[in-house]
């Protein structure tokens, strides 16, 4: 059997409001987007507790995307102001950890911004094939 | 607020058995005497390795219990928390415990109103284990004779009892000890907080002239700090006289001077800093493999306040196969803005990870990045928590 291209598996987190409409959006555009991604919805990217994020990664998940609405925008009056804090210490620690700074993301994407959504889905995917898979990533059949 | 002074005990026993006048044992036995405190926290010593904490009412325990004692690192922040949170309390701390308790204090878990903190300027505390071996193998002495020890001049004095009943005295140069992985532990060796500037009052004998041993270097950083010292000199306890001029500055040599060689320490002991990016990922996964989940470095870290429910107990599951537990990992990401660095983690674990390495590399490049120095004043709320934008939204775009 031929040996099968390397695909990334990709999470993504998108807020129900402005991100996982934008992702809807890129589908009724008609837009390619690379079957990588796995998206979670959440009320909220503030709900996104990075916990969830480290979880993620420690799955094995080749990279994790944040999405939530673009600041000032968010529909629980700042909860994204918590977000984009947050992703700062997640930053620091990915880094820390050893993994690549490419493996997690933070995109604002407002719910009309499909192509931008499409978009950020292919940039991740090939940064991510150059990269390689996530060393926390356990594949048992081999 | 910032005053100095010169301070010692009024009463002769207390002065002689204090490590340097005595003035921290009579300032607490004068507050507890005149009813300014309830109860006092501090560290009976069982023998020159281990002290145990005492919470107490009665002045004469505290009396029993002056002196210095290096080789018990134990962090009194969380007896604070889970004995005294409602009473109003004294006690002296060392910079790790005065940055513990504050804390707690952010954390809503003591009120700062009644905890009354006597600063002690500290050089470090020794493991006992270690200390234990260094008295066998540098030392020469069986390590259960040795009854006194005592850090001066850049050395490390220990007394043992021989077999006639004589004291010997036998000293070693702490940098010639530190060289070969002994001396001080290693959270201690790396760390810059020498002078309590969190707590109410600092005392120590940095700044002491020459020839007035037996004095304490005093200095007076809140008003609560000075209510418990007017207390003490007016109930006659304590005497106090204006501190010299180049006394102050001593101690502010003194302090920079150990800052100086910390900041040289925490690079001589970061073995990843050489490493690559996957050498730094192999590293941290080799060292926490080992962990049992025991759960002692939560317990005894003086910055957690999650108790039972906390979210790396929750969320960690003995059946996964992560590289790295969900355990450790939410430990190291909640306490990377707020890891004063006490190394208490690692005193306790029982598979020996070395944990005061793993966390300050993670807090203390998240501390630089955020500006933010843990446990120095309680008006600094964990950033980690904070719902202002602290970054520049767009930022983050790559």
């Amino acid at each position: 059997m031929a040996e099968e291209e390397w695909e990334p598996k990709i999470l993504a987190f998108c807020c129900n409001w402005c991100s996982y409409a934008g992702a809807d959006a890129a589908g009724m555009e008609r837009r390619q987007v690379p079957p990588t991604i796995r998206v979670i919805r959440v009320m909220c990217s503030g709900r996104i507790d990075p916990a969830f994020v480290l979880m993620g990664l420690l799955e094995g998940a080749d990279a994790v995307l944040v999405t939530g609405c673009h600041i000032g925008d968010c529909h629980y009056v700042n909860a994204n102001n918590k977000t984009r804090n947050r992703y700062e210490f997640l930053k620091e620690f990915v880094d820390e950890l050893g993994l690549e700074p490419d493996r997690l993301w933070l995109r604002w994407i407002s719910a009309s911004e499909g192509a931008l959504f499409a978009d950020m889905v292919r940039e991740v995917t090939e940064k991510i094939k150059k990269i390689g898979p996530s060393p926390l990533r356990r594949d048992w059949k081999k | 607020m910032s005053r100095c002074y010169l301070a010692w005990a009024k009463d002769e026993r207390i002065r002689e058995k204090g490590a340097d006048g005595g003035f921290v044992t009579a300032t607490l036995v004068s507050a507890l005497e005149t009813g300014f405190i309830d109860i006092a926290l501090v560290v009976a010593k069982k023998s020159v390795y281990e002290g145990i904490p005492v919470l107490t009412s009665n002045p004469e325990v505290v009396k029993e219990c002056a002196g210095s004692l290096h080789g018990a690192p134990i962090n009194l922040t969380k007896y604070v928390v889970e004995y005294a949170a409602e009473k109003r309390i004294g006690l002296p701390t060392k910079p790790c415990d005065a940055r513990g308790i504050i804390e707690q204090a952010k954390r809503r878990q003591v009120n700062l109103d009644n905890i009354f903190m006597i600063g002690l300027n500290c050089g470090g505390t020794l493991h006992p284990l270690r200390m234990r071996e260094m008295a066998a193998d540098f030392y020469g002495l069986d390590p259960d004779s040795v009854v006194k020890e005592e850090i001066k001049e850049g050395k490390i004095f220990l007394v043992s009892k021989e077999a006639g009943g004589k004291e010997k005295e036998t000293a070693i140069k702490i940098d010639e000890l530190e060289q070969k992985g002994y001396g001080r532990r290693d959270a201690c060796k790396s760390c810059v907080t020498k002078i309590p500037t969190s707590s109410d009052l600092a005392c120590g004998n940095w700044g002491v002239p020459k020839g007035e041993e037996k004095k304490t270097f005093v200095e007076v950083l809140t008003a609560k700090g000075e209510a418990i010292l007017k207390n003490a000199i007016d109930s006659g306890y304590v005497c106090i006289e204006e501190a010299p001029g180049e006394g102050i500055e001593m101690r502010r040599k003194i302090e920079a001077g150990m800052q100086k060689l910390a900041e040289s320490w925490k690079e001589r002991i970061d073995e990843v800093n050489a490493l690559s990016r996957s050498g730094r990922f192999d590293f941290y996964v080799d060292a926490l493999k080992n962990c049992i989940h025991c759960g002692a470095c939560k317990e005894v870290c003086p910055v957690c306040a999650c108790e039972k429910e906390a979210k790396c107990l929750d969320m960690n599951d003995e059946r996964d196969s992560y590289a790295i537990s969900m355990y450790n990992v939410l430990r190291i990401f909640h306490l990377m803005d707020s890891c004063i660095h006490c190394g208490q983690c690692e005193d306790v674990c029982p598979v020996d990870i070395p944990l005061t390495l793993i966390q300050r590399r993670f807090s203390e490049r998240m501390q630089r990045h955020l500006g933010y120095t843990p446990g120095m004043s309680v008006d600094e709320k964990p950033p980690l928590y904070e719902t202002e934008l602290r970054w520049n939204a767009e930022s983050m775009m790559k």
